[in-house]
């Protein structure tokens, strides 16, 4: 295949915020008549690239090639009349009004008296074209998800975008929704657009790329031609290179099955499925470690086991006794440990102190009380004690959280929840975004715990950790288990790259 | 006659006269300072600002007293407030220019004896606290015959403040006049709940409008109904004072007051030190009240059925509730040969024939 | 160059009391200025002011009375705001507390005011509580937003004012005037030395007093302090949001229906339409000034009545009209928020890095 002319030519470009380099040199480019998908980890800076594109963020270096034109946006505006269009992930419409008017919104080119007539013409030629149906006359808020983005789309159509950029498109669709939304995006690539779709699903990728970009924190990996390359190395090269760092682990003394999950079903915050009759087995004195491409469902899963996330059906047991539909509470009471990844958003209060936020998930504990009071002295020399132990780094115990670093932070929501004599721990990314010495720290924690008899369920994105710390391996994709791995140090890259591509391992006990 | 009006209340309410009159000395223009408690601004073109246009009558006949105000005085607690800051800050004669000030006056009247309290339109009085009032439903009557005689609908909007008893005989009065000349006409009420407030004024005018009124009427304090009624075409009469700046085509003519005739009497009075406490409602014949220029559009003979109807009342002979008067229901509350009492006027709490609306239950 | 605005990360100690000060000076400047273009002495003005408000026991006294319903209205919207539930409804739940106040004279008269007081407390706070409960119940059960709804139910319960006051429980004395029957002695606050204030000042400082405590040190404080500062850490420490919806606003209600108790058993001794001037309202600016530390709103709400009570000192002697009161009275207040903002953000300038 001879490359068909560029569109645009982002070549060197870094982008840096507070000292961390979001984007650091990187060259993408959009052809005529292509879906070029951007592949990569929450976080490694996709979204950073194609703002710098849609002209939101300009670039602390590199350049921007139009049709081999040197150009810099300073405003989305000045990106629009470039024919460069974005649908972000929120839609950016406005509910109240109507589809129609929702096309003309911001868009110069329009006399003083517009006519409602045209434009409904034009939204109609398109639709056809492209397959959008929508009818222009109804206002946007009684428009499903799907169809929103319809007309999302339609309105970069409609200001005649050239290229069109998707931001993770299929997170808020219907399976069906996806079909309708690749048909479309088949169209535009026969009518000469340049599409970039941004996604971390490789089976997504696959299905409808013809290059994929491969980016991995802030840097781009490579650029390849979907069809020359497999979804497990799309994985790999998502997920970096597995090097097994030493940990000074002990054997394993696993114990019998002390919390089971029986063919788990619930939705996510957008009402779809996001496990589909999930079951699972954490052993006493076992880390379980559950891999998978960030948005599988892992969040979903950790909450459901802890009590945070209703069941659509499957039922959960600690030591035989039935935990389905009990209430946080109830799992805390168990001890039955939760380390949420959104330290920040649900793990802690911000605002508050180490001692509120030490006592957060025991507040309630015969301990920290005096009748309708809070015992704080109680809950100040415990919070001491724990923080030492955890070496909590802090001027005092008086002071707002969000004044602590993200390794301190980590370690007090650690201390506060293995802490007494933890039966499960459900831990979710613990050490993402830590240094090298908190990510050590953090990890010597669990394994700990583990020691101690407590059953771990380690959900990460990080491969090498996962291998390190894990007796038993799992890996999650759309919500099922794809296979589990009893001896996850002889697993190979492959194997796990087909499972987190969706593929289910076929050897029930590979490795045994 | 003023001095026995209402009596019953008087001795319901009122504190008791103990003995003779408590005189109050007479005393010097310029030691003479005078407080009023307005309900709205100034600007509001309507009850305020009249009353101020008398403060201001006032200073002029009497150089050397000073006066001052506070405006938007809510009819709470706060009233209370204002009038003691008067007291507290020299003033000897205090006008409180709304109903709902009535408690707060007593209780304020209380404490400083020695400073005259003069309310409008309220019916508690001390031996410092004086009532005040107009009979304005004469002026609203002869409204009332202009209104009739232009009206083609015979349907007459009528843009109502408060269902309380000076309302009501207003509208009762002006209904009877429009009814004298033209007996199918119909007045339609709608109620504010508020004396101030030009948005919803507005609102009901044009409502009314909207229901086939072709005259509008009211009892409010601003401009705004007039000013709908221009807008729409549609004659109106107005309130207070000369609203044709509002309508200039429209103002068909207005029930106006002149206040400063009753604030020039009883500031002559306090200063030769002859002011007692007293109950002054005045009417037509003190021209306390009066009807406001005519528009070009008034034909001749209504102007003349309105003098001849002004001067039955100036000389006495007749007044606007001698009987017959019937209800809403048709039935005769005030018999042929009699007149209605002052106290039950004050008290008036129902609709004549002819009214369409309902009193708040 | 070009002016950024910035997040402050840490906010410096002395912005707590400094930046009002600042504030309250800088409008006290800008005010002179108008006053001067007004032709009068900002000096005398502002002398006055004083004089009016604090300047004697009868100015401390009457900012008092006045800092009373602004006081328990504004521990009341601050107590929602804790758990960022936006209670805009203080002043129908206000008006809802009246009401029942006067109910509970109007249908059980008792004798002794030892009896009768306390009936009014509680049904007072009973109807200001449900009144706001309501909105909470909507919130939890429906997720209605309670902006709305307790924005709107202000109109419903002064509607509903206005209906008992002109219709069935007009008092048969009063010549169709809209007012009720005075309430008999049994139902009277007590007023102290003399003075209008009433015995509503010990509720406003008792419920400060609980407030604190109860914020500071129950679990309830606490587990409301967790749900408005992060929800999602709520419902992660296994609290009940929705519970604590409801709970809540029916305290704040209840609060703000003690308000309307005092304001009609303590001062007017009987229920008129256009009791209350906005207190509801007045109060959220309140607690938002005194960062919803229910001692602070006690400070506050004395400051606002003191602002009010001079502005009409400056009318009865400066002369001035209403409307430069009002504008002088706006200064302060828009002074003193947009100091708010300085604490919270910084300005800095910065070169722009290209041409």
């Amino acid at each position: 295949m001879t490359a068909s002319p560029s569109l645009v030519d982002l070549r060197g470009i870094t982008k840096t915020f507070l000292g961390v380099a979001a984007n650091d040199d990187i060259d993408f480019d959009v052809r005529a008549g292509e879906v070029h998908a951007l592949l990569g980890e929450n976080g490694a800076g996709k979204s950073t690239l194609m703002n710098v594109l849609c002209g939101l963020y300009r670039p602390d270096r590199g350049q921007i090639f139009l049709s081999g034109q040197e150009t810099a946006f300073r405003t989305p505006r000045d990106a629009i009349a470039a024919g460069i269009g974005m649908v972000h992930q929120h839609f950016m419409l406005i509910p109240v009004q109507t589809v129609w008017e929702n096309m003309i919104l911001g868009q110069d080119g329009f006399g003083f008296v517009l006519s409602k007539k045209a434009i409904c013409r034009r939204i109609g030629e398109l639709a056809d074209q492209y397959g959008l149906h929508v009818d222009p006359e109804v206002p946007v808020w009684q428009l499903s998800v799907g169809e929103q983005q319809r007309v999302a789309i339609l309105r970069m159509l409609f200001s005649e975008a050239k290229v069109l950029i998707l931001d993770e498109p299929t997170a808020v669709l219907t399976p069906q929704e996806a079909r309708q939304l690749f048909a479309t995006l088949r169209r535009m690539r026969e009518e000469g657009h340049g599409v970039v779709f941004i996604s971390h699903k490789l089976d997504e990728v696959a299905e409808i790329s013809d290059r994929v970009t491969i980016l991995r924190k802030g840097r781009k990996i490579n650029t390849v031609r979907t069809s020359g390359v497999g979804p497990e190395e799309l994985a790999e090269m998502m997920i970096g290179s597995r090097v097994v760092p030493a940990v000074n682990k002990r054997a394993a003394v696993t114990g019998e099955t002390v919390f089971r999950a029986q063919e788990l079903s619930v939705l996510n915050d957008k009402d779809l499925p996001a496990l589909e009759g999930l079951s699972l087995e954490l052993r006493r004195g076992e880390i379980l470690g559950l891999a998978g491409v960030d948005g599988n469902g892992q969040t979903e899963l950790c909450e459901a086991l802890v009590g945070l996330r209703r069941l659509q059906s499957g039922r959960i047991f600690f030591n035989e006794r039935e935990m389905t539909g009990a209430s946080v509470r109830d799992f805390l009471g168990d001890d039955i440990r939760y380390i949420p990844a959104d330290r920040r958003g649900t793990g802690l209060v911000p605002t508050m102190n180490l001692r509120e936020n030490y006592v957060l998930r025991h507040y309630w504990r015969e301990a920290f009380r005096k009748g309708p009071f809070m015992n704080w002295e109680a809950v100040a020399g415990q919070t001491g004690r724990v923080t030492e132990r955890f070496d909590v780094v802090t001027p005092s115990l008086g002071v707002p959280v969000r004044m602590l670093s993200g390794g301190n932070l980590q370690k007090l929501m650690l201390a506060r929840e293995l802490d007494g004599n933890p039966r499960v721990v459900v831990a979710m990314q613990p050490t993402w975004g830590l240094d090298v010495g908190a990510t050590a720290f953090v990890r010597e924690r669990l394994l700990e715990a583990r020691e101690k008899g407590a059953a771990v369920l380690l959900v990460s994105e990080d491969l090498e950790e996962l291998l390190a710390l894990s007796d038993r391996l799992a890996v999650i994709h759309k919500g099922r288990i794809m296979g589990l791995l009893e001896d996850p140090r002889r697993a190979t890259e492959e194997t796990l790259g087909l499972m987190m591509a969706g593929r289910p391992l076929t050897s029930p006990k590979e490795g045994d | 006659m003023k001095k026995g009006l209402l009596l019953s209340l008087v001795i319901a309410f009122a504190v008791c006269f103990a003995g003779s009159a408590q005189a109050f000395e007479a005393v010097a223009p310029e030691d003479l300072k005078v407080g009023w408690v307005y309900i709205g601004p100034v600007g509001d073109g309507g009850w305020t600002y009249m009353h101020d246009k008398g403060r201001v009558a006032m200073e002029e006949a009497f150089p050397g007293v000073t006066s001052s105000i506070v405006e938007s005085v809510p009819e709470g607690p706060d009233s209370a407030r204002v009038m003691e800051t008067f007291v507290r800050n020299g003033a000897k004669v205090i006008f409180a220019t709304s109903f709902g000030y009535m408690d707060f006056v007593q209780d304020v009247a209380k404490k400083y004896p020695d400073t005259i309290f003069l309310h409008c339109s309220g019916f508690k009085r001390a031996e410092n606290v004086g009532t005040y009032f107009g009979r304005m439903y004469q002026a609203r009557y002869l409204s009332g015959l202009v209104a009739g005689s232009m009206t083609k609908n015979n349907v007459i909007g009528f843009v109502a403040a408060h269902p309380i008893p000076e309302v009501i005989r207003g509208i009762n009065a002006f209904t009877l006049g429009a009814r004298k000349v033209n007996p199918d006409v119909k007045v339609k009420v709608v109620w504010l709940f508020s004396w101030f407030d030009p948005g919803k004024e507005k609102e009901a005018a044009k409502a009314l409008i909207d229901a086939g009124a072709d005259v509008i009427g009211m009892h409010a304090d601003t401009g705004s109904a007039p000013q709908a009624a221009e807008e729409a075409g549609v004659y109106v009469v107005g309130y207070n004072n000369d609203m044709s700046k509002y309508a200039p085509t429209k103002h068909l003519t207005a029930p106006i007051w002149d206040w400063g005739a009753y604030y020039k009497y009883t500031i002559g009075k306090v200063i030769d030190g002859t002011w007692e406490s007293d109950d002054i409602w005045w009417g037509l014949k003190e021209g306390f009240v009066d009807l406001a220029p005519f528009a070009d559009d008034v034909p001749q003979d209504v102007r003349d059925l309105v003098a001849a109807e002004r001067a039955r009342i100036v000389d006495g002979q007749w007044d606007v509730f001698h009987g017959p008067v019937k209800n809403q229901k048709g039935e005769v509350v005030v018999p042929e040969g009699t007149a209605m009492t002052d106290a039950d006027m004050l008290s008036m709490n129902w609709f004549v024939e002819g009214v369409e609306g309902e009193m708040p239950k | 160059m070009a002016l950024r605005v910035e997040k402050r990360f840490d906010v410096p100690r002395w912005m707590d009391w400094g930046l009002p000060l600042i504030s309250f000076a800088l409008a006290l400047a800008v005010g002179a200025l108008l006053l001067g273009l007004l032709g009068v002495s900002p000096l005398k003005a502002y002398g006055e002011m004083i004089r009016g408000s604090l300047g004697d026991g009868y100015g401390i006294s009457e900012t008092i009375v006045k800092a009373i319903p602004i006081a328990l209205c504004g521990l009341a919207v601050a107590l929602a705001f804790t758990m960022v539930v936006w209670n805009i409804g203080a002043e129908g739940q206000l008006v809802a507390g009246a009401l029942a106040a006067t109910a509970a004279v109007r249908f059980f008269p008792l004798e002794s005011p030892f009896l009768m007081i306390p009936l009014m407390v509680l049904v007072a706070a009973a109807a200001g509580g449900l009144w706001a409960a309501f909105a909470g119940w909507l919130k939890a059960r429906w997720s209605v937003n309670e902006i709305i709804t307790t924005l709107m139910m202000n109109y419903i319960a002064i509607l509903g004012l206005e209906y008992f006051v002109y219709g069935p429980w007009r008092d048969p004395m009063s010549l169709g005037f809209p007012l009720t029957p005075t309430f008999h002695d049994a139902a009277r606050l007590p007023q102290l030395f003399g003075t209008r204030v009433h015995y509503g000042l010990f509720l406003a400082l008792l419920v400060a007093f609980l407030l604190r405590t109860a914020l500071r040190w129950s679990r309830w404080g606490y587990e409301i302090r967790v749900i408005g500062q992060n929800p999602r850490a709520a419902a992660y420490a296994g609290m009940a949001t929705s519970h604590h919806i409801v709970l809540t606003l029916f305290l704040s209600g209840a609060i703000a229906g003690l308000a309307g108790m005092g304001e009609v058993a303590g001062l007017q001794g009987r229920l008129q339409p256009g009791f209350s001037v906005g207190y509801g309202f007045t109060a959220i600016i309140v607690a938002w000034l005194a960062r919803l530390n229910p001692f602070a709103i006690l400070v506050v709400s004395f400051f606002m009545g003191a602002l009010l009570v001079g502005g009409d000192t400056l009318q009865v002697v400066m002369r001035l009209p209403l409307s430069s009161v009002q504008v002088l009275q706006g200064l302060i207040l828009f002074f003193v928020l947009a100091g708010e903002f300085f604490r919270n953000y910084k300005v800095c300038l910065r070169r722009r890095e290209d041409a």
